[in-house]
């Protein structure tokens, strides 16, 4: 979500720490759980896989292990190259990760530095909220498809069109939530004993917005990996023979009719990230920083 | 309401020029030569040069950015190298279609969205709520792609129900609806979520409000004073939202344009890229961008007519 929602009335009252209140919500439990083993496996790929994820077998289009014909040597049956899918899965969650994370790490420290720098310098206020604007009015697909037209296809023109697309959102959060801080007493306070404006910004601007703003990268987070799954599907993100989650899904959708796992199982795999990542940012945002909501 | 417009036309203005920077950016970062990338694989030394004149590429920088700007303004965007008709002609064929995408999948969607958060924030707390809410982030979390070839599969193909290639003629007619049918069902679905999220809160918000409770006080019936009062004030938030999320909804327009064979500008753009296609691609791009604002623009000025608070921006 884009834009910060009206403040809900009946947040559990703030007794228990903050990791508690957390693991008592089942939802957020769960997902934090299931965010735990994705990115195990995403790390562990090359160790946990049973299989070579680009190398052709004769057991083409094969179903997975559940349906009749399954069998245990594919556990999730095969592509139509007869490359293991469980394999693949495991790669390609690492790739989309990895696409994610570092679109969304880049974007949010160039946009959060924007933010708070816009509201330690009220000089600078103006020009970086003018320069906010104009990037806001390019959608994350757009500058994806555009530097996609210029650099051709690939995961890195993907990235850099997520980061940027992260800079503004990131930026406009940054800001208004430095400029309350900025009103707080002991900013005056280190000021008077004479602290830098360099320690005054690390040690007491940036310490006390950082929390919010990782809370507001993870809401964004599974936005940023369904845009660029989404990418990959049409043919304009990660290349072949790589796996990535949303390229499979793409080269599944020729056999939909006689082996439709080869798309639905990616498929699957893209949502129950996202929902887990979208799930714990909620709970995140929730327990940490009812701020953010209102 | 004049001085309102105006103003906000006035702040397209720089955006504008940023949106035309891209368009150009796009034709200077490209690498290699561009009269080579203009004219294609198969053009001969002698048409590269002449389309090196003729785009002025040995002049400086600035002076080819005057006179991109100058064919801009003329409408000239350039051939297309696949088709070789007029860039213009083919996004004049394309808008229509992704016009017609945008109506069928609002004109459901949104309605659905915020009833369906009327009625979580009403029932707070209760099943329904909670399932609405569940339905909601499910639905922000499926990949659009996935709802696409789902309904392919069942609808399309298993149930034979409806064509899922194409687009069959006008909105207006059995078979263009039959068609558009699919397609708007995706990507309305995509839309649903973050609709009925938004509406859920704003009317929460709104209906702790003191006017709602003298309107209770004054014996008024519970669905007046939701509907009157209520969900009345809680739009406006959502107007905002369709405006904030126009980026989102073109997105998924391109994939689901691409997936159904739709031929909007979406496809068009992809198809562009993806067969290198550089002064379609160009202005595909830019089109969209222009209809980004375009969107915009319009919630900004909805925005001041249902929130008479809003003078000025």
């Amino acid at each position: 979500m884009s834009i910060a929602e009206p403040a809900d009335l009946d947040a559990p009252a703030p007794s228990l720490p903050w990791w508690r209140r957390l693991v008592h919500d089942p939802a957020a439990f769960v997902a934090l759980i299931v965010l735990t083993i994705v990115v195990l496996c995403a790390i562990l790929a090359p160790l946990i896989s049973p299989h070579d994820p680009y190398a052709s077998s004769r057991a083409v289009m094969q179903p997975p292990v559940w349906s009749d014909r399954g069998a245990w040597l594919h556990p999730l049956g095969t592509d139509g190259q007869g490359r293991d899918i469980l394999s693949r899965i495991f790669y390609g969650t690492r790739l989309t990760l990895l696409i994610g994370l570092v679109s969304v790490g880049l974007g949010g420290v160039l946009g959060s530095l924007l933010g708070l720098l816009a509201a330690f310098r009220p000089r600078l206020d103006p020009w970086v909220m003018r320069l906010v604007d104009v990037m806001l009015s390019f959608p994350a697909i757009l500058l994806g498809l555009a530097l996609v037209a210029v650099f051709g296809p690939g995961a890195i023109p993907v990235m850099i069109a997520l980061a940027i697309a992260t800079v503004p959102d990131c930026a406009r959060i940054a800001r208004s939530i430095a400029v309350s801080v900025m009103k707080q007493e002991y900013i005056e306070a280190g000021r008077a004993v004479g602290l830098s404006d360099l320690a005054l910004f690390t040690r007491y601007l940036l310490r006390n917005c950082i929390s919010s703003i990782l809370i507001f990268i993870s809401l964004r987070f599974g936005q940023i990996i369904l845009i660029g799954a989404a990418l990959s599907f049409l043919g304009l993100g990660a290349k072949p023979p790589q796996a990535e989650l949303g390229m499979m899904a793409a080269q599944g959708r020729d056999f939909l009719l006689f082996a439709p796992h080869i798309a639905v199982i990616p498929s699957v795999m893209i949502f129950v990230i996202v929902l887990a990542a979208n799930v714990l940012g909620d709970a995140l945002r929730d327990v940490l920083d009812p701020r953010l909501r209102s | 309401m004049m001085t309102l417009v105006l103003n906000r036309l006035i702040i397209s203005v720089p955006v504008l020029f940023g949106v035309l920077l891209l368009g150009f950016g796009l034709l200077i970062l490209v690498p290699g030569d561009p009269a080579i990338v203009m004219a294609g694989p198969m053009a001969t030394p002698e048409v590269v040069a002449a389309i090196r004149t003729e785009m002025g590429l040995d002049e400086p920088v600035l002076t080819q950015f005057f006179r991109y700007l100058g064919r801009m303004a003329e409408g000239d965007l350039g051939r297309s190298l696949i088709s070789n008709k007029t860039v213009i002609s083919e996004l004049g064929a394309a808008i229509g279609p992704t016009t017609e995408l945008m109506v069928a999948c609002l004109i459901w969607s949104i309605p659905l969205g915020i009833a369906l958060g009327t009625l979580a924030a009403v029932w707070r707390g209760s099943i329904t709520d909670r399932a609405i809410m569940a339905f909601s982030v499910a639905g922000v979390s499926l990949p659009i792609f996935f709802i696409c070839l789902m309904l392919i599969h069942f609808v399309g193909v298993q149930w034979r129900l409806l064509p899922f290639i194409g687009r069959g003629g006008p909105l207006w007619t059995m078979d263009g609806l039959r068609h558009i049918a699919l397609p708007a069902l995706s990507l309305g679905l995509i839309f649903i979520g973050p609709v009925a999220r938004m509406t859920r809160s704003s009317v929460l918000e709104v209906l702790r409000l003191d006017h709602v409770r003298t309107a209770r006080a004054k014996g008024l019936s519970e669905p007046r004073v939701i509907l009157r009062h209520g969900l009345r004030n809680a739009l406006i938030p959502v107007v905002t939202l369709v405006g904030l999320q126009a980026g989102y909804l073109l997105g998924g327009a391109v994939v689901t344009e691409s997936i159904f064979s739709y031929p909007g500008i979406g496809r068009l753009a992809v198809g562009a890229i993806l067969s290198s296609d550089f002064p379609l691609a160009q202005g595909a791009i830019l089109i969209l961008a222009l209809a980004f604002i375009l969107i915009n623009l319009i919630v900004d000025v909805l925005y001041a007519l249902l929130d008479p608070r809003v003078q000025t921006p």
